[in-house]
C-alpha cells in the first residue's frame, strides 16, 4: 500500500507528467508515423533507380497502373454498395425495437472475428465457378474482379454499419418526429431531415471502407490463389495494388531488381490514399447533397405498405447472402471435402506465434494508445493536437502491404536485421495503434470533462481521477479498441509478409502458403481452427471484463 | 482574514477576454454571490480559483497561501458544477465517499462522515441508488454532500440551482445558504439570477466583461448602483436622459431633457450642464395623480402577474417606463388611461452619460 502511494505521488509530479507526454508523442511519431511514411524517402534518395526500372519500362509501369486502378475501382464500388446495403440495417438497429435485435447486432460484427485470410478462402470456395462444386455453394463467379468486390464487401460492411449506426444514435429522432407532424411522410422526413445530419458518420464509414478495401492483402491473395487453383487461370495474373506489393515483396528476396518497382507502388498507394482522405473529408463535409426537392405523393406511397418491408427484407437478405454465409461457408467446405492430414505441429506453432504477436501488440497499443488519445482530446485548443489527430489516421488508410514494406525499409535501414519478432511487433503496432486511439478518443470526447474536473477539485490526482472516474466510463470503448487491434493483428497477412518476407511464421501467412501449395482442405481446416480460437478468445475477453465490472 | 483573494487576474481565449484584471477578496465564512450576465467571466473566475484554468497573469491566494501554480487537488477548494457531475458509475454513497477514499481516511471515520452527511442531505434511504435514479433536487443534495465530505475550506458553486425547476429552486435557496452558514463555509456562488443573489448573498460582486464592477451587500448594490448597468441588471430600472439644471444644496438634483421635461433625483457631485442618466428602479416607480407627476404617459399594456400588475407606460419621446402595481389596485388602471409617474427623489440615482451610449452600457451579452 505504501509503495502504491509512492508510485502515485511520483507519477503525479509535473516533471514526470511532462516527460511522459513527450515520450508518448515521440513514440507515436517515431514508431508509428515515421516508419509508415519512410518508403517515401526512397523517391528522394533513389529516384534514378525508379526511373530506369519503372518509368522507362512501359510493361512494369502498366502493370503498376493497372493494379492501382483496379484497387480504386474495387474500393469505390465496394464503398457504394456498403452504404446502400448498410444504411437500412443501421436504421433498423438504432430506430427499431424488436425481438432478436441483440442477435442481429452481434451478427453484424461476426465477419470482424474471422481473420481475413480465412474470409478470402471461405468466400472464394462459396462464389467461384467450379466444375465440381462444394454442396450448397453458389459457384457462379468466374471474374476475379467480381470475386474481390464480393470479398471486400464482407469485411468492410461491418465498418459502414457501425459508423452509420453510431451517428444515427446521436441524432435526436425528435427532428424526424417534428418533420412528420408537419406533414412529411416517413421517407421524406428521413431523407430531408436525418440524412443531411449524417455527413460525419458517412465520412468515417466511407474512409474506413475505402481504405480497408484498398489495403487488404492477405484475404485478397488467398481468394485469388484459391480461384486459380479451382481452374480459373485468369486469377493468377490479376493484381490489386496491395497484392502486387505482396507478390513483388516475395520476389525481391531472390531478385533485388524488383526493389525500385516495389518502392514505387508503395509510394503511389500511400500518396493516393492520403490525397483521397483529404478529398473525401472536404467533399463530404462541404458538399451539400441536392436533396431538398420532395415528391410528396410518390414518397408517401413508398413509405407505406410493402415498400418499407421490401427495403428491410432486401437489406437482411443482403446481410445473410453476401456477408454472413460466405464468411462461414468454410465450415461447409471442410465438412464435404475429403479429409487429408494436417501438420498440426506447424499449425499450432503458427497459431501460438500469431497469438503472442497479437497479444503483445494489443498490450503496447493500450499502454501507449490510451495516454495518446487522452492527450489529443484534452488539448483540443492546441493546433499541435489537431495535427496529431489527423496523423493518427495515416496508418489506417495507408495500404498495409505498402506500410509493411515501408517498415521493412525503415527498420532494416537502422539495422535491427535479426530481431524479426521485434520488427514484426513494431509493424503490427503501427497499423493497430490508431484503432485503439480512435476508439478511446471518440469515447473520451463524448464524456463531459466536468466529471474529471470535479474529481480533481475533490482531491484526486490526475491518475486517480482517470482510474476512478474516466476509466469506468470508457471501459467498453477500450475493450472495443483492444478487440479490433487484436483481431486485426491476428488476421493481418500483407504487412507481415512485407516486413518478414517468406520467413514470417504467423497463422495467416501459413494459411496462404497452404493455399498456394494447393492444399485446400488443410487450409480450410486451419482457417476453422483460427476462427474458433479467435472467437473463443473474444468471448473470454468479454466475459472477463464483464466479470470485473460486476466485482467493482 | 480574507479566505480567497484574487489579484490582477487576467485570462483571454484568443480575442475573448474572460478576466480583465479581476480583484476580489472573500472573507472567511462569507457567502458571496458572483453575479453577471452570460459571458461576463463568472465561470472563468470560479475555474481559476479551483485551479482548472490557468490565468495568464495575476495571483490566487487561499487564506494567505499563494496557490496560483498549484494543481486543483492541492487547493482544498471544491467545485460544484452546473450539472453536478455525479459520477454515474457510483452510487450515492460511493460518490460521497470519493473524496475521503482518495485521502485515505480510515474506514471508521469515513463511515461516520457518510452517515452524518446522508442524514444532513436527507438521502439515507437512497444511499445505494445511482445518480440517474434521483430527482434533480436529490442529485443536487448528493453533489453537495460529496463536496462536504472532503471537508473543504472553500466551496465554489457554479449556478447550483440552474438545473432545478422554478419552485424547487426558490425552496433550495434558503436551504443551501443556511447549510453553508451552519458549517461555517466560505462560499462563492456564481449566478446570473439577480433575485437569487439578492436573497442568498452576504455580499454581491457584479461582474461584467471580466471585471468586478461593484461589490457590496445586496442592499448597497440595489440601492446605490455604481453605473446604469448595475442599476438595470440588479432589479431593472427606468431611465431618463438629460442635462443637470441644478444640484441645489446637496439635497437633490434637477435634470431637464431637450424637450423640456424635468425630473428630480438624489443629490450628486456631477457639475451643472453635464449630460446624465437618471435611473429609477422599476419597483420604486409609482403611478400617481397627474398633479404630483414628474412625467405622464398612456398605459400601453397591463400584465397581471398574480401578486402584481406590470404596466408599460408610453411616455412619448421619453420612451417606455415599466411600473409594478400591487394586485389590489389592478382595477384602478386600464389600457389607454393617461397616468402620472413619480418616485421618491432619494431613490433615483444619477450617473454621467456613458461614453458608448446608454444602449451599449445596458447590453447584457
Amino acid at each position: 500500500m505504501k509503495r502504491m502511494d509512492w508510485v502515485v505521488d511520483f507519477i503525479s509530479r509535473k516533471g514526470f507528467r511532462k516527460g511522459w507526454t513527450v515520450f508518448i508523442v515521440a513514440f507515436f511519431l517515431f514508431f508509428v508515423v515515421l516508419p509508415t511514411l519512410y518508403v517515401v524517402t526512397y523517391a528522394f534518395t533513389d529516384w534514378s533507380a525508379i526511373e530506369t526500372a519503372v518509368l522507362s519500362n512501359p510493361e512494369t509501369l502498366s502493370t503498376i497502373v493497372d493494379s492501382v486502378v483496379i484497387s480504386f475501382e474495387i474500393a469505390a464500388i465496394v464503398t457504394v454498395i456498403d452504404f446502400l446495403a448498410g444504411l437500412p440495417i443501421a436504421w433498423i438497429l438504432v430506430r427499431k425495437e424488436f425481438r432478436g435485435k441483440e442477435f442481429l447486432d452481434t451478427l453484424i460484427d461476426m465477419p470482424l472475428a474471422v481473420p481475413t485470410a480465412a474470409l478470402g478462402f471461405s468466400a472464394a470456395v462459396f462464389w467461384v465457378m467450379n466444375p465440381d462444386p462444394v454442396p450448397f455453394s453458389l459457384s457462379v463467379i468466374s471474374s476475379p474482379f467480381l470475386l474481390i468486390i464480393l470479398l471486400h464487401i464482407v469485411f468492410s460492411y461491418p465498418y459502414m454499419v457501425r459508423s452509420l449506426a453510431a451517428i444515427l444514435e446521436e441524432i435526436d429522432d425528435t427532428y424526424e418526429v417534428a418533420g412528420r407532424t408537419l406533414g412529411a411522410s416517413r421517407l421524406t422526413a428521413a431523407r430531408t431531415i436525418t440524412l443531411p445530419l449524417f455527413r460525419a458518420g458517412l465520412a468515417t464509414g466511407v474512409i474506413l471502407c475505402f481504405s480497408r478495401s484498398m489495403s487488404e492483402t492477405g484475404g485478397t491473395m488467398i481468394a485469388l490463389s484459391t480461384m486459380a487453383n479451382l481452374g480459373i487461370g485468369e486469377a493468377a495474373n490479376f493484381f490489386t495494388g496491395s497484392t502486387l506489393i505482396g507478390e513483388w515483396r516475395s520476389l525481391v528476396e531472390t531478385d533485388p531488381t524488383y526493389a525500385p518497382s516495389l518502392a514505387f507502388v508503395s509510394i503511389l498507394l500511400i500518396a493516393l490514399a492520403l490525397i483521397l482522405l483529404i478529398i473525401l473529408k472536404l467533399v463530404i463535409m462541404k458538399f451539400h447533397l441536392p436533396l431538398r426537392k420532395v415528391w410528396p405523393m410518390q414518397e408517401k406511397m413508398l413509405s407505406r405498405g410493402i415498400f418499407p418491408k421490401m427495403k428491410d427484407g432486401g437489406a437482411l437478405l443482403f446481410l445473410a447472402l453476401i456477408v454472413l454465409i460466405p464468411s462461414f461457408f468454410i465450415f461447409t467446405y471442410v465438412l464435404f471435402s475429403d479429409p487429408a492430414s494436417l501438420d498440426m505441429g506447424a499449425l499450432s506453432y503458427a497459431l501460438g506465434y500469431s497469438f503472442l504477436v497479437a497479444g503483445v501488440v494489443t498490450v503496447i497499443d493500450i499502454a501507449l494508445g490510451i495516454p495518446f488519445a487522452l492527450h489529443i482530446t484534452k488539448h483540443r485548443d492546441r493546433a499541435s493536437s489537431n495535427v496529431l489527430d489527423v496523423l493518427v489516421n495515416v496508418p489506417l488508410i495507408v495500404p498495409t502491404a505498402a506500410l509493411g514494406y515501408s517498415l521493412f525499409l525503415f527498420w532494416g535501414s537502422i539495422g535491427t536485421g535479426g530481431a524479426s519478432f521485434v520488427v514484426l511487433i513494431l509493424a503490427h503496432v503501427a497499423f493497430t495503434y490508431p484503432l485503439v486511439v480512435r476508439n478511446v478518443a471518440g469515447a473520451v470526447e463524448e464524456i463531459d470533462p466536468s466529471f474529471e474536473e470535479t474529481a480533481r477539485t475533490l482531491g484526486a490526482r490526475p491518475i486517480q481521477s482517470f482510474h476512478r472516474v474516466l476509466y469506468p466510463l470508457i471501459k467498453s470503448s477500450i475493450l472495443a479498441g483492444a478487440i479490433m487491434a487484436f483481431t486485426r493483428s491476428l488476421g493481418e497477412t500483407g504487412a507481415t509478409q512485407a516486413v518478414l518476407g517468406r520467413n514470417a511464421l504467423t497463422a495467416p501467412v501459413y494459411i496462404v502458403s497452404l493455399v498456394k501449395a494447393d492444399e485446400l482442405y488443410q487450409a480450410g481446416l486451419a482457417c476453422i481452427i483460427l476462427i474458433i480460437v479467435s472467437y473463443i478468445f473474444m468471448l473470454l475477453l468479454r466475459y472477463l471484463t464483464k466479470k470485473r465490472k460486476e466485482a467493482i | 482574514m480574507p479566505s480567497i483573494t484574487l489579484r490582477g487576474i487576467k485570462k483571454s481565449y484568443g480575442k475573448v477576454v474572460a478576466a480583465d484584471g479581476l480583484e476580489l477578496e472573500v472573507e472567511n465564512g462569507e457567502y458571496l454571490c458572483l453575479l453577471g450576465p452570460t459571458g461576463a467571466g463568472k465561470t472563468t473566475a470560479l475555474r481559476i480559483i479551483a485551479g482548472l484554468t490557468k490565468p495568464d497573469s495575476g495571483q490566487v491566494l487561499l487564506d494567505v497561501r499563494d496557490v496560483t501554480h498549484l494543481e486543483p487537488e492541492e487547493r482544498n477548494a471544491v467545485l460544484l458544477s452546473q450539472r453536478y457531475s455525479l459520477f454515474p458509475t457510483m452510487t450515492v454513497a460511493e460518490n460521497i465517499l470519493f473524496g475521503p477514499s482518495i485521502r485515505k481516511v480510515p474506514e471508521l471515520d469515513s463511515r461516520k462522515t457518510l452517515v452524518e452527511l446522508l442524514d444532513l442531505v436527507r438521502l439515507t434511504k437512497r444511499a445505494d441508488s445511482y445518480p440517474r435514479e434521483l430527482s434533480g433536487g436529490m442529485q443536487q443534495r448528493n453533489a453537495l454532500a460529496r463536496a462536504l465530505a472532503t471537508n473543504p475550506d472553500v466551496l465554489l458553486l457554479d449556478e447550483p440551482l440552474r438545473a432545478l425547476d422554478a419552485r424547487l429552486r426558490i425552496d433550495l435557496r434558503h436551504e443551501l445558504r443556511s447549510l453553508a452558514k451552519a458549517l461555517g463555509l466560505t462560499v462563492i456562488h456564481v449566478t446570473h439570477d439577480q433575485e437569487e443573489a439578492m436573497v442568498m448573498a452576504d455580499r454581491i460582486a457584479v461582474i461584467r466583461n471580466g471585471r468586478i464592477v461593484q461589490i457590496g451587500t445586496p442592499r448597497e448594490v440595489f440601492d446605490d448602483p455604481v453605473s446604469p448597468f448595475v442599476a438595470n441588471f440588479v432589479g431593472q430600472s427606468n431611465f431618463f436622459v438629460g442635462n443637470i439644471l441644478c444640484s441645489r444644496d446637496g439635497r437633490m438634483t434637477t435634470v431637464e431633457d431637450d424637450k423640456g421635461h424635468v425630473v428630480f433625483a438624489r443629490s450628486s457631485e456631477i457639475p451643472v450642464d453635464s449630460k446624465v442618466v437618471v435611473a429609477i428602479k422599476v419597483g420604486n416607480t409609482r403611478v400617481v395623480k397627474k398633479s404630483d407627476a414628474f412625467l405622464t404617459g398612456a398605459v400601453e399594456r397591463a400584465l397581471f402577474e398574480g401578486r402584481v400588475v406590470h404596466l408599460d407606460v408610453n411616455a412619448g419621446d421619453l420612451g417606455r417606463y415599466s411600473v409594478k402595481l400591487p394586485a389590489s389596485r389592478r382595477d384602478q388602471v386600464a389600457v389607454g388611461d393617461e397616468v402620472g409617474l413619480n418616485w421618491e427623489i432619494p431613490k433615483a440615482s444619477v450617473f454621467p452619460y456613458p461614453e458608448g451610449g446608454l444602449e451599449e452600457e445596458l447590453r447584457v451579452d
